[in-house]
């Protein structure tokens, strides 16, 4: 009976890999980690990131969520729908800070049935409210991919042949529940160049891997926690656009700001021209704004296509963050551990290096731990040294 | 690639090669260099086949004069035709290698609409057919019998070869096959009146011949031209046909004595066992049938068929199996027992009376194939354990070896449950087998194991009977309903039109994400021939321990005489059969490196030594202490992890180096260190 709490943490899962990995395989290096083959993946995901020269940038992503009677399941605390909907408020934020330009519709399927939570907007608020409200929805009977599928497809089919069409599934269950063949609709989807990738909570299913390969989409399932937020993120970053997908330039506004322009000196509460309810501050009375460069509408917040001119309006900083995935940072060099001399100290993070492998920035020459390199790569965009010794003197 | 195997040149027409290949190949080698037999067992899916063509085709071109031929058995159509694939890509190599065009010549038999009777094929360096075209003493007559002596015979799929063999030794005789015998010998009598009406001659002829003796058959078999056929001893060739058989009507009256003989035997009321010697006194006491004409009744019903021109000889199929049995049961005195039931056990009102003319030593029908060609290859994927073969078979092997797969990933995650979440210890033992607690247990497994596993699962059951129980008393607690919630689920039945309708719809929906279970029997047709590759068997369900139906009349004089000529206990057989079906059952799962399946033992028998040391080497080591006796809790649990961490992204180049090699890499010193632990000699 002793070893029985033992044996109960094992059964638990999640927790004991953080600090396992590090132990060498009892058969030596014969059988490598799943570990191993998840670390190298990630690297190559940034290195993959670089080759690509055009992306989506307005990107349009209906996101399905698994309401069915298997995310009440508690291997994802306190249970699979709470955590999922959490990491999908982050996922809304990151999104739309990553991806200014584009919108996000959700939708949920459960009972057979699907149903949209949220259209397809471009306001990250009214999506988080409507994700915090759908904490208390009741997860019962089956999923229905085919349903959630068609759904989206009917809103994304109308969409500009510029912009991307994307789902993501986030299934929970290991069955779905379809009124009619899905490999139909799979080809459905191919020709309307529709991208779907999935997020499987449990294991491989068959019907996720065809639809996902078919559609140029990526399959993936969580390990846990943190490996699912992981995942979510990748669909962060923009994906590249076909060499099908039709490209035209688009009329855009940069907005006079109501705070800095000259002009406006004295200041006068305006109404704001926004008068669909989908912004949740609604239409009325407020001092700060943005006015449309072609018919001077005022806006509370951007973007948003002007209700008056139609006219896309963005500030600057929506297009700089925007364009940073055109213009990616080269990937760092991997270099063994024994055959680099320099700095025992990453450049970023002051940590000792420790771990088997250094990257160098392959302009600057500075090494970086691999935490640092996918952050560096994931978020800054930027190298931090290089710019350092751009401003100094 | 080009491999060097201890100094022979082999061309392998992939460009990687898994490294248990490469070692499985050196075996190989070894047994052909020492012109010996030998039994060696690798895991499906990691390229036997390959392996064993692009070797002995080498060794064929290196050594013309030592291998002239190879014949390659399988089991079933669609294998013989993957075999022939796999050479035509290797000759599509050679020829792009070498330059010359290629004068091999392989030979597929498969079934009557490919045959081809162009002589030339006599002379082919491959003959791919089935087994029993070699080991079926009827049809190896026919097929076989010319191969040369110098020939490499390989029999692929091999775990259950001592069935094949005693399967092709035994008859079985019902009332139905006396009555379409005595049609035939109402035909035959006709058509021998007719022909001595129109053509005497021909009758006179043969008799001549008969006269004669079998010379022929004798003057061939001494300078080594044919394959000796167990249903013609050596003796009677010295003999000349005796004169109560020679003429034709003389022959048929003698059928038709012997015929209501055996119709008198069937009118029992009780069952009969005797012995050959004992059923030849009783035949020469109450119709005066002596042992020697009986002896040549199957070459003499040959001759006659012959002279009377016959062309359809499948109508005569019934008169053939009376004969045969006639020249068997008057030339063996050991290996083999007869038993007459009057009716099956399970319906014991309804009379059917049966005449087992049953073998009980696999080594008779196999002897001469061992006798004859120089090397003899026993492969498969669940040969353990390997010494038990030699045994039953009655051959020495040069080679006995047991490969492991190399994994980069650990792929297969077998699990051994032993009590449900109550501690009900679960087992399909006769004294629990209808304990309520048990069946429970077992359907809670299946029901947990229902919602963790994607697409298919497979169970299978120890026995129809016992499956037809669980599935009601399931259906009665409620469970199947639950389950249904998860999963759509098929029975496999005795009628194969059904069955293989429950598959196909069981792939379908497998294929569409509804998912599936399958129950299913061990020893039933899904055990054996249906690979569930990828997404149709993620998790491979063993209820009990498949030992076969020990009251059986048949098998207990077998296990008799096991433990009288081979000195194997009862008990060791009988686990040794049991577990090798399991092996089998669960395997089904896994065809491949890429491929992954869970393999749930669920009885508590499974995780003793006795039972758990008799599976593959290549699943033993995978079972660790931590999956043993476990709850079903404990397994959803780790079945859970293990599909997770499978479904992660898995490319060849995490193989490569692993379980993939290049050329340069097998060449590494250490890499061939390796190679010598994976096969595990014996």
């Amino acid at each position: 009976m002793d070893e029985e709490p033992e044996r109960a943490k094992r059964w638990e899962g999640g927790y004991e890999r953080t600090w396992e990995v590090l132990k060498e395989d009892e058969s030596g290096s014969l059988k490598a980690t799943v570990e191993e083959i998840l670390f190298q993946s990630k690297r190559k995901r940034v290195i993959e990131s670089h080759g690509q020269v055009r992306l989506g940038m307005m990107r349009h992503l209906y996101v399905v969520i698994d309401c069915s009677r298997s995310m009440e399941d508690q291997d994802l605390k306190p249970n699979r729908l709470t955590s999922t909907l959490k990491l999908m408020e982050a996922f809304v934020e990151e999104y739309f800070d990553q991806n200014p330009i584009s919108q996000v519709g959700i939708i949920m399927t459960k009972n057979k049935r699907a149903e949209k939570l949220t259209d397809l907007a471009g306001n990250p608020k009214k999506h988080i409210t409507a994700l915090q409200k759908a904490v208390d929805s009741v997860c019962v009977g089956e999923p229905s991919l085919y349903n959630s599928l068609s759904l989206a497809v009917q809103t994304l089919k109308h969409m500009p042949g510029h912009t991307s069409r994307e789902i993501l599934i986030i299934l929970s269950s290991l069955t779905t529940c379809d009124p009619a063949n899905i490999y139909e609709l799979i080809k459905t989807l191919k020709s309307l160049k529709v991208r779907v990738s999935v997020i499987g909570l449990s294991a491989e299913v068959r019907v996720c891997t065809v639809l996902t390969r078919e559609t140029g989409g990526s399959y993936h399932v969580i390990l846990d926690e943190s490996h699912f937020k992981e995942l979510l993120m990748l669909h962060v970053k923009p994906p590249p656009s076909s060499s099908a997908s039709e490209c035209s330039l688009i009329r855009m506004g940069q907005c006079t700001d109501g705070f800095m322009s000259n002009i406006n000196l004295t200041l006068k509460p305006m109404f704001s021209t926004t008068l669909s309810p989908s912004v949740s501050c609604g239409p009325g009375l407020s001092l700060g704004g943005y006015f449309c460069p072609q018919c001077h509408a005022k806006y509370t917040e951007l973007p948003v296509e002007c209700k008056v001119c139609g006219l896309t309006l963005v500030s600057a900083p929506h297009l700089a963050r925007s364009f940073h995935h055109l213009f990616p940072l080269d990937a760092f060099t991997e270099i063994p551990e024994e055959e680099h001399h320099g700095d025992r100290f990453c450049q970023a993070c002051q940590g000792e290096l420790k771990d088997k492998s250094v990257f160098m920035c392959p302009s600057c020459h500075s090494v970086f731990c691999v935490e640092c390199d996918l952050f560096i790569h994931d978020s800054l965009h930027c190298c931090p040294c290089c710019i350092h010794n751009q401003s100094g003197p | 690639m080009k491999l060097n195997i201890e100094g022979l040149l082999v061309y392998f027409p992939y460009d990687y090669i898994y490294p248990e290949q490469y070692s499985y190949m050196l075996e190989l080698k070894r047994t052909l260099d020492a012109k010996g037999h030998g039994v060696l067992e690798m895991p499906s899916g990691t390229g036997k086949t390959i392996s064993l063509l692009s070797l002995i085709v080498a060794y064929q071109r290196a050594f013309p004069l030592e291998v002239t031929k190879l014949i390659y058995c399988s089991r079933t159509v669609p294998e013989i035709e993957k075999v022939v694939e796999e050479l035509r890509k290797l000759m599509e190599f050679y020829s792009k290698e070498t330059g010359e065009t290629n004068n091999f010549l392989a030979l597929a038999l498969s079934s009557r609409k490919n045959l081809c009777i162009h002589p030339e094929i006599l002379h082919a360096n491959i003959v791919v057919y089935s087994y029993h075209y070699l080991l079926d003493p009827k049809i190896a007559d026919l097929v076989s019998k010319e191969l040369a002596k110098k020939s490499v015979v390989v029999f692929d799929e091999a775990h259950n070869i001592d069935n094949v063999c005693i399967d092709s030794m035994s008859v079985n005789i019902t009332r139905r096959t006396l009555d379409r015998c005595q049609n035939n010998v109402d035909t035959l009598q006709n058509t021998i009146q007719k022909i001595k009406e129109t053509d005497a001659a021909k009758l006179r002829e043969e008799y001549r011949r008969l006269v004669d003796g079998l010379k022929e058959a004798s003057v061939a078999r001494e300078t080594d031209i044919y394959l000796s056929n167990p249903v013609l001893p050596d003796e009677i060739l010295q003999e000349a046909v005796p004169g109560t058989i020679r003429t034709a009507e003389h022959f048929v009256g003698f059928l038709r004595r012997f015929l209501e003989y055996l119709k008198s035997r069937l009118r029992v009321q009780h069952v009969v066992q005797e012995s050959t010697p004992q059923f030849l006194k009783d035949i020469f006491d109450k119709v005066c049938i002596d042992r020697k004409p009986l002896r040549f009744c199957a070459e003499r019903l040959q001759s006659l068929l012959r002279t009377l021109e016959i062309a359809d000889i499948a109508d005569f199929s019934a008169v053939t199996l009376i004969s045969n049995f006639a020249t068997l049961v008057s030339t063996y005195s050991q290996g083999f027992t007869i038993i007459i039931e009057p009716f099956e056990d399970r319906t014991p009102t309804i009379a059917n009376p049966v005449l087992h003319f049953s073998c009980m030593d696999p080594s008779i029908a196999i002897k001469p194939v061992f006798q004859r060609f120089q090397s003899v290859v026993i492969t498969s994927g669940t040969l353990s354990p390997l010494d038990i073969y030699p045994r039953i078979l009655d051959f020495r092997p040069v080679t006995m070896a047991s490969f492991t797969m190399t994994l980069a990933r650990t792929c297969l995650c077998p699990l051994i449950v032993g009590r449900g979440n109550d501690q009900v210890a679960l087992s399909s033992k006769f004294e629990t087998r209808e304990d309520f607690a048990v069946i429970r247990n077992y359907g809670n497994l299946l029901l947990e194991m229902s919602a963790v596993v994607p697409d298919g699962i497979v169970a299978f059951f120890t026995s129809y009977v016992y499956m037809e129980n669980i599935v009601a008393s399931w259906y009665e607690q409620g469970i199947l309903e639950n389950i249904q919630r998860n999963k759509l689920i098929f029975i496999e039945t005795q009628d194969a039109a059904e069955t293989s309708m429950a598959l196909e719809k069981y792939q379908e929906a497998c294929e569409n994400g509804r998912g599936a279970i399958l129950l299913s029997v061990a020893r039933g047709k899904v055990s054996e021939g249906i690979d569930f590759v990828h997404h149709f068997g993620r998790a491979v369900i063993m209820f009990g321990v498949p030992y076969v139906y020990t009251q059986s009349r048949i098998l207990k004089a077998r296990l008799e005489y096991l433990r009288d000529q081979f000195q194997i206990r009862e008990n060791d057989f009988l686990t040794f059969d049991a577990m090798r079906h399991a092996a089998q059952c669960v395997g089904r799962a896994i065809r491949g490196k890429t491929d992954y399946g869970l393999m749930i033992f669920a009885d508590k028998r499974y995780a003793r030594a006795d039972k758990r040391g008799k599976l593959p080497r290549w699943i033993q080591e995978h079972i660790t202490d931590g999956s043993l006796n476990l709850t079903v809790d404990e397994t959803v649990q780790l079945s859970k992890h293990f599909l997770r961490q499978m479904a992660q992204p898995f490319r060849q180049e995490d193989q490569l180096g692993l379980s993939l090699l290049t050329l340069e890499q097998l060449q590494s010193e250490e890499m061939l260190k390796k190679i010598t632990q994976i096969a595990h000699q014996t």
